[in-house]
């Protein structure tokens, strides 16, 4: 195994430790143990005592530290408090509606953001460069969830192409995924804008390099010097598209929320109000482990993309 | 040029909306009409009024006031936080350096969002904890800006030669590496500004931020999406003041980077 791997393998392995390890104390300072919010108002002192002894809170720090590693690797993230049914099952139920959320964005962004980013580079000051610092600025100043709501007036109230909220009682079918396109470009348009920005930056900068002038300079039509300078250019953006696609787990909470979707966004959310601590436990490693696992994907596709960042530095 | 005035302008007016709030407010953003609910737009009522009659301008205002606030506050917290401890690792260096670097990459491993609702759950709802909680979770930008710009300028050759003079550790770092990279930060904590304004919206609007019957322009949203479609002024109102803001202070940053650019 080449070298540069193994060092990025390792470093993989020990960001996870350090994240998953935070989670762990985070979640211990929530105020009230899980035991006193399980006994109820009258439990008595006996009573919360037998459930924290029962649910493994009585035991040493360390204990429940070397306890928390060990479910983690069964995937046993504890039973939900409220629900009282194992936290695993409650978020496979969940996952496909975020998933397919986070899916239809990302891909609109990717679309939107890479063409316009690029259209704005090849052509600086041009009316399509103009036209995308426009979408950008606008983009990137108002609130996501108040986008939301201009879509659902528009869209759903006066036009009345999608429903106002929600998913029909059969839940996610392919039918009912035609009212994830709203939410969807909630989602993709702040997140299309970044990605353009940066898109476009990677494209001035690339058509000021040598090989772009000596291709001109050969007679290479305009189109074909685009191709290089894009296939040069997209590889330096893979580290926001991947920032983008690990933060679409817990990106679309309050999009969830504005259109009442139960997914994984709405399960943290009523795990937070009523205290379900292993359920906000459970979202918070799910999402942090996709996070941390995609960026270190993208770090790796970088590298065998570009040879010269192996070099250690 | 030109955009650094067009941010400041807007800043201005928005600014000074909400600290002249109390006069500019046609109502009591607080007091209740159960005779006039969910009011249409009208010369009494700019933007309506919500569930509870009340005017949605005068909350607007009002919100805006606290919104404002807030972002602020986390914004001057969230510099001051990843900056002394930047400065810190940057100038005591060894282990102290690789203990806070390694915290703050930790910290940056999690999805911003996620961060400050984790903080908030465990703090829970308020004006201080959200502030407190954007404050820890914009701090890693600043920690690893501070921390690259003092070590590049300890390695200066005017910071040596004020070694050389005697200069301490402090010395050097707060006369002489600082006042050259302010500049970069404060480019920095205007697009900061314009991001927590929006987060603290994301939150009130949540109900995990500023707790009712404050208004701040999330939970005014908050309210206004409940009767969306009866009354969309109160919720198209508010927002426009927020993106105003927002924009305002990415301009302002936009601005000043050129400003800077111009300079070296």
């Amino acid at each position: 195994m080449p070298r540069y791997l193994l060092t990025q393998g390792v470093s993989f392995v020990v960001t996870l430790w350090a994240v998953l390890t935070l989670v762990f104390f985070a979640v211990r300072a929530l105020p009230g143990d899980a035991a006193t919010i399980m006994g109820g108002l009258d439990a008595t002192e006996e009573q919360v005592q037998t459930l924290r002894e029962r649910i493994g809170l009585a035991r040493s720090v360390p204990a429940q530290y070397a306890a928390y590693f060990g479910g983690l690797l069964q995937a046993d993230l504890g039973d939900s408090l409220r629900e009282r049914r194992p936290v695993t099952n409650v978020l496979i139920e969940r996952l496909p509606v975020t998933l397919t959320l986070a899916g239809m964005a990302f891909l609109l962004s990717l679309v939107l953001g890479l063409g316009l980013g690029v259209l704005a580079g090849l052509r600086p000051g041009g009316p399509a460069d103009r036209a995308t610092l426009l979408f950008t600025t606008v983009a990137l100043a108002i609130p996501e969830f108040w986008f939301g709501f201009l879509l659902i007036l528009l869209f759903a109230v006066n036009l009345g192409w999608f429903p106002v909220l929600g998913l029909p009682p059969s839940g996610l079918t392919l039918a009912s995924s035609w009212n994830l396109i709203l939410p969807a470009v909630t989602l993709a348009i702040p997140r299309a804008a970044q990605l353009a920005r940066l898109a476009r930056a990677r494209v001035l900068e690339e058509r000021r390099s040598d090989y772009v002038r000596t291709a001109r300079s050969k007679g290479l039509l305009p189109a074909a010097v685009g191709r290089h300078i894009a296939s040069n250019a997209l590889p330096g953006v893979l580290p926001l598209l991947a920032l983008e696609l690990g933060g679409l787990l817990t990106g679309t909470i309050v999009v969830e929320q504005v259109f009442g979707l139960p997914g994984l966004g709405l399960t943290i959310l009523g795990g937070i109000s009523a205290r379900d601590y292993p359920v906000v436990q459970g979202v918070t490693i799910l999402a942090v482990t996709v996070y941390v696992l995609v960026n270190w994907l993208a770090d790796m596709l970088q590298l065998v993309a570009d040879p010269r960042l192996r070099a250690p530095t | 040029m030109s955009r650094a005035w067009i941010g400041l302008a807007l800043f201005v007016l928005v600014a000074g909306s909400a600290v002249l709030a109390m006069w500019l407010s046609p109502h009591d953003p607080l007091a209740p009409n159960y005779r006039n609910l969910y009011a249409g737009v009208s010369g009494e009522h700019p933007l309506g009024t919500d569930g509870l009659g009340r005017d949605v301008l005068s909350r607007s205002l009002a919100g805006g006031r606290v919104s404002l606030t807030i972002a602020l506050a986390a914004t001057a917290l969230t510099m001051a936080l990843g900056g002394v401890l930047g400065l810190l690792a940057a100038g005591i260096g060894g282990l102290t350096d690789t203990v806070l670097s390694r915290f703050f990459d930790a910290l940056l491993a999690f999805p911003g969002f996620l961060l400050i609702l984790l903080v908030v759950a465990i703090l829970g709802g308020g004006s201080l904890q959200t502030v407190l909680a954007m404050g820890v979770a914009g701090s890693p930008i600043y920690f690893r800006l501070t921390r690259a710009f003092a070590r590049a300028e300890l390695k200066s050759e005017y910071v040596t030669a004020a070694r050389a003079l005697g200069a301490t550790r402090v010395r050097q770092l707060w006369r002489h590496a600082v006042p050259n990279f302010l500049g970069s930060l404060a480019v920095q904590g205007a697009s900061t500004a314009a991001t927590f304004l929006l987060v603290e919206a994301s939150l009130s609007y949540l109900g995990l931020g500023v707790p009712l019957p404050t208004p701040s322009w999330g939970n005014v949203l908050q309210d206004a999406r409940s009767y969306l479609t009866r009354q969309p002024w109160a919720a198209v109102g508010p927002g426009l003041f927020l993106a105003a803001a927002s924009l305002s202070f990415q301009f302002l940053s936009d601005g000043l980077r050129d400003l800077l650019d111009r300079r070296d």
